[in-house]
């Protein structure tokens, strides 16, 4: 092999590559930051949430309140946000249903957020039947009807609490269960749990993602600008040349991959992490978002791995094309194809089995989660490391032969990969 | 006188056409450049000029027949011909993100010329084609006068004896065509030996050292400007060409 020539092409074609925009940005800036503006598309969306449902008072009508759960107003008004309650006397028997026709078109007509009606008291005193009425495609009347079933579901409890006691019982008498829940789970193995389910994921999309571009400007650009015979007449065998090119695009897909991967975990230490404790009220320490060093090299391992397979079977489908808009065509159905298997699998309990080792692109993806979650299955990693390097070798054997061909090489052979092997597989030394 | 550098026998070249079956774009062609010399291949578009030097730069392979760069075929031993060659077309481009700087360099390196000579090699082409202004600004942001003279510098850094210029002037205008016969010639004196294909007759007449005449992919005639015209009792090399394409006299 003549490696002077291949690294001298290779980083020609970095250097190339770091000036052109699409490169830079598919590559490396949305690997990297993504996760920073995913996280604060969450903070601000949660903010803005927040600021806008403070920001208004919630208007809710209370008809025909018994006198017994006069508290219910007080839970109301104690509750986050402002509140408007206007208290009517209950309707009659034969006034009720035009009254509820004229609440829900007040809230229908945006009038009116949510509405209680004690519609009928029964045996003994203080029950009733309640009415909650709101608009569902609202979002003020949703929060009002929040509201109501907090104030409701607590005024009930403290309620039976006061019979209990009135008929001398305590609350642990008549509760029947007293549950209490303990997550045995560390903040770190949430974390652990939390990064398990979208790495693999976002890496596996971002990895293929950095190898699109390179793919296809290096393979139908170099056609489409009329580069490809220039870099054919250099002094160097083809192959050196493919290899070359080959490295660059595996590059691009494994530093977009480890360049998402690192940028997610920041993200989700600066941002997910206290974004949790906030909503969960916390300090914090429910998710702690953090790395096992084991993992790293799993990390480092499998982004080779699937930049390297990404690469070869995009590049095996980009040789074909003769224009970039061709080669985009192409090359789709790849992404589609590795992207798949990770959406079916991104179900926790899926089992990282030594058979399932053995199949490209779902083993790297369950050995990443395996990895993530501090477990490094030494027999599936061999399998994964084997199954990959005989497909990418199976790619590389494959892109050798279809280069051969001079119509290929030279961009006159009109169709595409399986038209190729249509025309060219001879099963016992074919003319390919 | 030079020894031979480039020698072509019996050279073929089909293509295989959906729509038209077997091309034969090239057919059993002769013929040998020199050092020194300016070797013009003569010929309509179509007529196999390209298909002709493309398979001695060893972008294509031929259907039969061999040819040989200082001795080293272009089957068995494609490197060594590409190392020894510089190959310069109207279609072939540069890679635009890079500089022009760059390019030479990359160009030198990867053709093999020594490490070591490699930066002094491309200043000196740098200051020989005037692209001193211009070597660190990308390809892409260079006028097409100065992406030329850049392809000129990439054909010839890495000091091949052999250079082959493939209807160079195509789409230039006159001044910038001038320029680049001009360096044709200095590299023809410099001691090269170029093989140079067009289809502009004032050209070939103006440049070439010995010019051969391909039509249908075969040779129909080889020779220096006089003696085409002794063998053809013709002055102008447009006769000439006419003579020997279409069978006809056009000053009867």
């Amino acid at each position: 092999m003549d490696w002077t020539a291949i690294r001298l092409l290779y980083l020609s074609e970095l250097r190339a590559a770091m000036r052109e925009r699409a490169v830079l940005i598919n590559g490396i800036l949305i690997p990297l930051l993504m996760y920073p503006l995913m996280m604060w598309v969450m903070f601000s969306g949660i903010l803005f949430v927040t600021a806008r449902f403070e920001s208004f008072a919630s208007r809710v009508e209370i008809a025909g309140l018994p006198a017994e759960h006069r508290g219910l107003l007080e839970r109301l008004e104690e509750d986050e946000g402002r509140i408007e309650i206007t208290e009517v006397e209950a309707p009659t028997t034969r006034a009720a249903t035009a009254y509820r026709e004229e609440v829900e078109n007040r809230l229908l007509a945006g009038e009116l957020d949510a509405a209680l009606i004690f519609e009928t008291i029964v045996d003994p005193p203080g029950n009733a039947e309640v009415l909650l009425l709101s608009n569902g495609s609202s979002d003020p009347s949703q929060a009002a009807r929040g509201r109501l079933e907090r104030a409701l579901s607590a005024e009930r409890s403290a309620w039976l609490d006061r019979i209990a006691e009135q008929h001398g019982l305590e609350g642990a008498e008549w509760q029947v269960f007293e549950v209490r829940s303990n997550n045995l789970a560390t903040g770190r193995q949430m974390g652990q749990f939390v990064m398990g389910m979208m790495i693999p994921l976002f890496f596996v999309i971002m990895i293929a993602n950095g190898c699109v571009y390179p793919a296809i400007d290096s393979t139908a650009g170099e056609r489409e600008r009329n580069t490809w015979e220039t870099t054919s007449t250099l002094a160097t065998r083809r192959i050196h040349i493919v290899t070359a090119k080959y490295l660059y695009v595996a590059t691009m897909g494994l530093v977009a991959g480890a360049l998402n991967a690192a940028a997610m975990v920041v993200s989700f230490r600066s941002f997910l992490g206290p974004l949790l404790a906030r909503l969960g009220g916390g300090d914090g320490s429910a998710f702690a978002f953090e790395l096992p060093l084991t993992s790293l090299p799993v990390l480092l391992l499998t982004a080779v791995l699937l930049g390297a397979l990404i690469a070869a079977a995009m590049m095996i489908l980009a040789a074909f094309a003769r224009t970039f808009k061709e080669g985009q065509s192409m090359v789709t159905p790849v992404i589609l194809l590795v992207i798949f298997p990770v959406l079916v699998l991104n179900d926790p309990s899926m089992e990282f089995t030594p058979a399932l080792a053995g199949i490209p692109v779902v083993n790297v993806v369950l050995l990443l989660r395996q990895a993530i979650a501090g477990n490094v299955l030494w027999l599936q990693l061999g399998i994964t490391v084997l199954a990959n390097g005989a497909a990418i070798a199976a790619c590389l054997w494959l892109a050798s032969r279809i280069l051969r061909v001079e119509e290929i090489a030279t961009g006159s052979f009109e169709g595409n990969l399986f038209q190729f092997l249509r025309q060219h597989w001879r099963p016992a030394g074919g003319k390919a | 006188m030079s020894t031979v550098q480039v020698e072509v026998q019996g050279l073929s070249k089909n293509f295989f056409d959906p729509s038209r079956g077997e091309v034969r774009a090239v057919q059993e062609v002769n013929f040998e450049c020199r050092g020194s010399e300016i070797f013009g291949l003569l010929g309509a578009n179509g007529a196999g000029k390209t298909t002709t030097l493309r398979t001695i730069s060893t972008v294509l392979q031929p259907t039969a027949g061999t040819a040989r760069v200082l001795g080293h075929d272009v089957v068995s031993d494609p490197v060594e011909v590409r190392r020894n060659l510089g190959f310069y077309s109207a279609s072939t481009a540069l890679y635009p993100r890079l500089t022009a700087r760059e390019t030479l360099t990359l160009f030198a390196r990867v053709n093999k010329y020594p490490a070591e000579r490699t930066r002094s090699r491309v200043e000196e082409m740098i200051e020989r084609f005037g692209l001193g202004d211009y070597a660190g600004a990308r390809i892409e942001k260079l006028s097409s006068g100065m992406k030329q003279k850049v392809s000129i510098a990439r054909t010839v850094v890495h000091d091949p004896p052999v250079l082959i210029f493939d209807e160079p002037t195509v789409g230039l205008d006159v001044l910038n065509a001038l320029d680049l016969q001009k360096a044709i010639q200095e590299l023809r004196d410099d001691g090269k030996a170029i093989l140079f294909s067009t289809h502009i007759m004032s050209e070939a007449e103006r440049l070439c050292d010995r010019i051969a005449i391909i039509d249908k992919g075969r040779i129909r005639a080889c020779d220096d400007l006089e003696g085409l015209r002794a063998a053809t009792s013709q002055h102008y090399l447009e006769d000439i060409f006419v003579h020997y394409v279409t069978g006809n006299d056009t000053t009867a």
